[in-house]
């Protein structure tokens, strides 16, 4: 069993961030990491002659025939695959830590098993950790699969959502998440996309309470009145994101490992091709971090890390 | 305006005659400021906005409508105002950034204006922009307390009966003062404070003339054509500089205007940023530059002079002629003889330089006419100053210091920057660069200075914290809005036209995004601290023809980005800031107060809402009295003027168009 770590690097500086008008996606993530892909084999390349790009996107255009082989621009450390390289030595922030507000949100995906989400989670903290070189999170937020605000209006929506996800395995996931408040890794928990209900219940089932529940509601003014006065009087801050939930769905990924012009060409399309792995993915997590300079609100440093399980 | 230190001014030619002991005092408190300051790091994000009003005398049923000149009895009455005082708002001698949480208020220029700012600076917290609004309608509120009852506080750019026939002041003051020498307005009509009347007196002394303001008339239906000024009397005979128009002061089909006021008595909307430290102030100021008539055309809110209607929309070009000091020679009209060098422009004008150490900063961006004092720049240099930052300073000083106290030469005082600042803040441009003062803690700074002040606090609050998010979305994203200097020169001239916000185009920077920075080639460690990773691999300097960098974009694809049919592939600074929101931890109840700024700003853009410009023309073309002959009588200003106070006085339903200017009563995304 191999375990496929997945990274975009700083997604600050590239256009790949840049978000068209409408509803939520992953296109933020799977472009990013699409451009890392294609980055890190420009970079690891040998040396080409002159035909150096000029710092726009067309990069994405790049034939897939002039791919490089993937051990140039991949990297193997024992049962890990590193897609691609990461070169730790250019980790870290500018300023000392205690500068930043760093936010992490890990996504529980649905193909994974809820009995592994603790060692999920230290995973995914263990990785930002090293990319920030920061000894602590300010806020922590899971997503759990299956939730969402969706629904004609707002009350709908925060109905719907009462069904939505699986209250026992959140519980269960909890404690390993208080462990780590307990410890001071983490400042503040937070959850995402809960609705009134299922917050509620959350709440009179854990011991360190969640501070934070970000949502995704189609207009931002329109929370559903439950949801902000349950909030309120339980003084959880509501945030808003633009995430889906289901952020990496396993078609998405072998697309973007695959042979196709828009992949990375690291797994095999067909059972016999020798070009690359094979076997069967399984995207576990997705975790999102970022650090952004407390009192002048410029966001530093911004990225992804996902794991997958290949089984070859 | 700058500080209102007190002594004996000197009149101009006694001025001239100490401008070099001003402006090398001044260099040696720059230097002084510089070297303390240049290592200064990890400044907070605090910012300001300045609130400009006129001050009308208005009543419902009484036809005549007046610019108050009691600013001195308003500021008066507000620093006599114990409750406001004890909690640190009151008047200051000094601008300085204070602890206080109540509003400061400010005399200006016009005798009939006030400036008001926060009582300290706002954070990044978005709390603090939400604060915003509130804060503007509470200083409005606050000086309309201090106001006799037919006094109001409005927010119009220009008075649009300034200079007319009759009374526009309350009270009344015959025209051709000593001071102004203007034929339209008194010399009361500027703050009695010795500085301005000097200023302006100082400024038309060095021109040798009056200032001219001549503004294109709007050619309407019924305008005579030529059209010619009626309100220009030929005959007079008091001063030199009645000559002025029998000279062709006055040409055909402008309104012309003679003094300070016209265009100094405008009122703007202004924001100051602190920087990080030098070299992020440094990139903000060269960033915001090109920014700068992008948002001239989309606050657009002047469309009158002395009465008639202009068929431009902004006031910028006739601040610019308002102080415009420069001599016959500097500007090109004779020989040089006296003055040192040809001027392109007046003190007043876009800024001519770009100051960031940023590799991305292309030496075709720079102004190819700069004029700079060279022996400045080598002595900034010398001190060790690099030559981008000097450049830009010796630019500055190649003016004179215009208003000069005699105390003030006797001795220099290096622990403070009032030599620096004569002729710092004499130096008008759109974009400022800031040092630090020298007494307290304030680090670097960035003035954007262009906004055109709007109607009401709601779109007032909506451009400040507009800007604000835009210069983090600049760090953020590592943004580059490079163009040469002189488009940006043409854009702001382009910014004048009617309508420029739907109907012109400006040029751009097509590709906003920095170049990625490649990995070394092979590496291997661990954390290596502290070390600025963004540090470690610049990316490419960029090659290839600037003119293939930039487009021509109407304000919609500048704002709300390209669409299917454009080839500029521009993001549009709006989804930047929403990119930029989106990726910090927002709170709903915000995120919908700002999502009510955004949305009047994108409609602002795409046309589906007017400018205030084309508000107040609309409201004058319809009006009963209006003839189509381009003449703002006495009875439409009135009801203009009563529009306008009822708009920001909860009285906006009955007031015409008022949907078009600002969308639904109800904030957008409530519906």
């Amino acid at each position: 069993m191999t375990r496929l770590i997945l990274s975009t690097s700083n997604i600050m500086n590239g256009g790949s961030i840049i978000r068209k008008p409408g509803a939520a996606s992953n296109l933020e993530f799977t472009n990013s990491l699409r451009s890392n892909f294609l980055a890190a084999q420009q970079d690891y390349s040998p040396p080409l002659s002159a035909t150096k790009e000029n710092g726009n996107h067309s990069d994405i255009e790049k034939p897939s025939s002039v791919r490089p082989p993937s051990s140039v621009w991949t990297s193997r450390q024992g049962s890990d695959y590193y897609i691609p390289t990461i070169d730790w030595s250019l980790s870290g922030l500018s300023e000392e830590p205690s500068q930043y507000d760093v936010t992490v949100k890990l996504f529980y995906l649905p193909g994974a098993d809820v009995k592994d989400r603790g060692q999920y989670a230290k995973d995914a903290i263990q990785l930002v950790f090293k990319e920030l070189c920061v000894q602590s999170i300010d806020l922590l937020i899971v997503s759990f699969p299956g939730m969402s605000f969706e629904g004609d209006c707002e009350w709908v929506a925060d109905k719907k959502n009462s069904s939505q996800g699986n209250d026992d395995e959140e519980v269960a996931s909890w404690p390993v998440l208080e462990e780590l408040y307990n410890q001071g890794v983490v400042k503040k928990l937070g959850l995402a996309e809960f609705g009134s209900e299922k917050l509620s219940k959350f709440l009179s089932r854990v011991k360190v309470r969640p501070k934070v529940d970000q949502v995704n509601v189609k207009d931002c003014c329109n929370v559903p009145p439950p949801l902000s006065k349950l909030a309120k009087v339980e003084k959880i801050e509501l945030l808003v994101h633009n995430d889906c939930t289901d952020i990496l769905p396993s078609g998405t990924l072998r697309e973007l490992l695959g042979q196709g012009v828009k992949g990375a060409g690291v797994l095999s399309e067909s059972k016999r091709s020798l070009d690359g792995m094979k076997g069967d993915l399984t995207p576990k997590w997705v975790v999102k971090y970022t650090a952004v300079v407390r009192d002048r609100g410029v966001i530093e440093n911004k990225g992804y890390f996902a794991v997958a399980e290949l089984k070859e | 305006m700058g500080l209102l230190a007190l002594g004996t001014p000197l009149d101009w030619p006694e001025a001239q005659k100490n401008a070099n002991h001003v402006r090398e005092w001044g260099i040696k408190q720059l230097l002084n400021i510089w070297n303390k300051a240049k290592g200064k790091e990890k400044d907070a994000l605090l910012w300001g906005d300045e609130i400009e009003y006129l001050v009308v005398n208005y009543e419902k049923d009484k036809p005549e409508v007046t610019l108050s000149l009691r600013q001195a009895d308003i500021l008066h009455a507000l620093a006599q105002d114990e409750n406001l005082c004890s909690s640190g708002g009151c008047v200051p001698a000094l601008q300085d950034i204070g602890g206080s949480t109540l509003p400061i208020f400010h005399p200006e220029f016009g005798r009939y204006m006030l400036e008001a700012t926060p009582g300290k600076p706002w954070g990044i917290g978005f709390k603090d922009l939400l604060d915003v609004e509130p804060n503007m309608r509470l200083r409005r509120k606050i000086a309309k307390e201090h106001m006799n009852p037919e006094e109001f506080p409005i927010t119009l750019t220009t008075y649009p009966r300034l200079g007319s026939p009759g009374q526009f002041t309350t009270p009344y003051y015959p025209p051709c003062g000593e001071k102004l020498r203007s034929q339209f307005v008194p010399d009361e009509i500027a703050n009695p404070h010795i500085r301005f009347p000097t200023l302006a007196a100082n400024i038309r002394s060095r021109r040798g003339r009056k200032v001219q303001i001549n503004v294109p008339i709007f050619k309407d239906k019924n305008t005579p054509w030529p059209w010619k000024d009626p309100t220009v009397k030929y005959d007079l005979h008091k001063y030199k500089e009645d000559d002025d128009v029998r000279n062709g002061a006055s040409p055909d089909n402008f309104i012309h205007m003679d003094a300070m006021a016209f265009g100094m008595g405008s009122c703007c909307l202004q924001i100051t940023f602190q920087a990080k430290n030098i070299n992020e102030g440094r990139r903000m100021y060269d960033q915001l530059s090109p920014l700068g008539p992008i948002l001239v055309a989309l606050t657009a809110a002047t469309p009158i002079y002395k009465g008639f209607l202009a068929d431009t929309d902004v006031r910028w070009n006739q601040i610019g002629a308002a102080v415009d000091d420069r001599t016959p020679e500097e500007l090109g009209e004779k020989p040089l003889e006296h003055s040192r060098w040809r001027i392109p422009k007046s003190r007043y004008a876009t800024n001519s330089t770009y100051i960031s150490d940023d590799p991305r900063l292309r030496k075709e961006y720079m102004d190819q006419n700069l004029v700079i004092d060279p022996d400045v720049k080598q002595q900034l240099m010398d001190a060790g100053m690099d030559s981008l930052l000097a450049t830009h300073f010796a630019h500055l000083f190649i003016r004179d210091p215009i208003v000069i106290f005699a105390e003030d030469l006797q001795e220099l005082d290096l622990s403070k920057t009032d030599h620096f600042e004569n002729l710092q803040s004499t130096n008008w441009q759109h974009i400022r660069f800031k040092p630090p003062p020298a007494s307290n803690d304030i680090g670097w700074r960035v003035e954007f200075r262009p906004m055109e002040i709007q109607i009401t606090d709601f779109e007032n609050a909506a451009f400040s914290v507009f800007m604000v998010l835009i210069t983090r979305a600049i760090l953020s994203f590592d943004l580059n809005f490079y163009i040469p200097i002189s488009k940006t020169d043409e854009n702001m001239s382009t910014a004048h036209k009617l309508d420029a916000v739907l109907e012109e185009k400006f040029y751009f920077r097509k590709n906003p995004f920095p170049t990625r920075s490649p990995r070394p080639y092979s590496s291997n460690g661990a954390c290596s601290g502290t070390a600025s990773p963004a540090i470690l691999s610049r990316p490419p300097t960029p090659s290839g023809p600037v003119e293939d960098e930039y487009a021509l974009m109407g304000i919609d694809e500048i704002m709300n980005g390209s669409k299917g049919d454009s080839t500029n592939n521009f993001p549009g600074l709006i989804p930047l800031v929403e990119s930029y929101l989106d990726s910090m931890n927002v709170d709903v109840e915000t995120r919908c107060e700002l999502a009510a700024y955004i949305t009047l700003i994108r409609k602002r853009a795409d046309g589906t809402l007017w400018t205030a410009a084309k508000w107040i023309r609309h409201f004058v073309q319809g009006h009963e009295e209006y003839k189509g002959d381009s003449v703002v009588g006495e009875k439409i200003n009135h009801d203009l003027i009563g529009a306008v106070i009822a708009i920001e006085n909860g009285g906006r339903q009955g007031v015409r168009d008022v949907e078009q200017f600002l969308g639904p009563a109800v904030k957008p995304c409530g519906d």
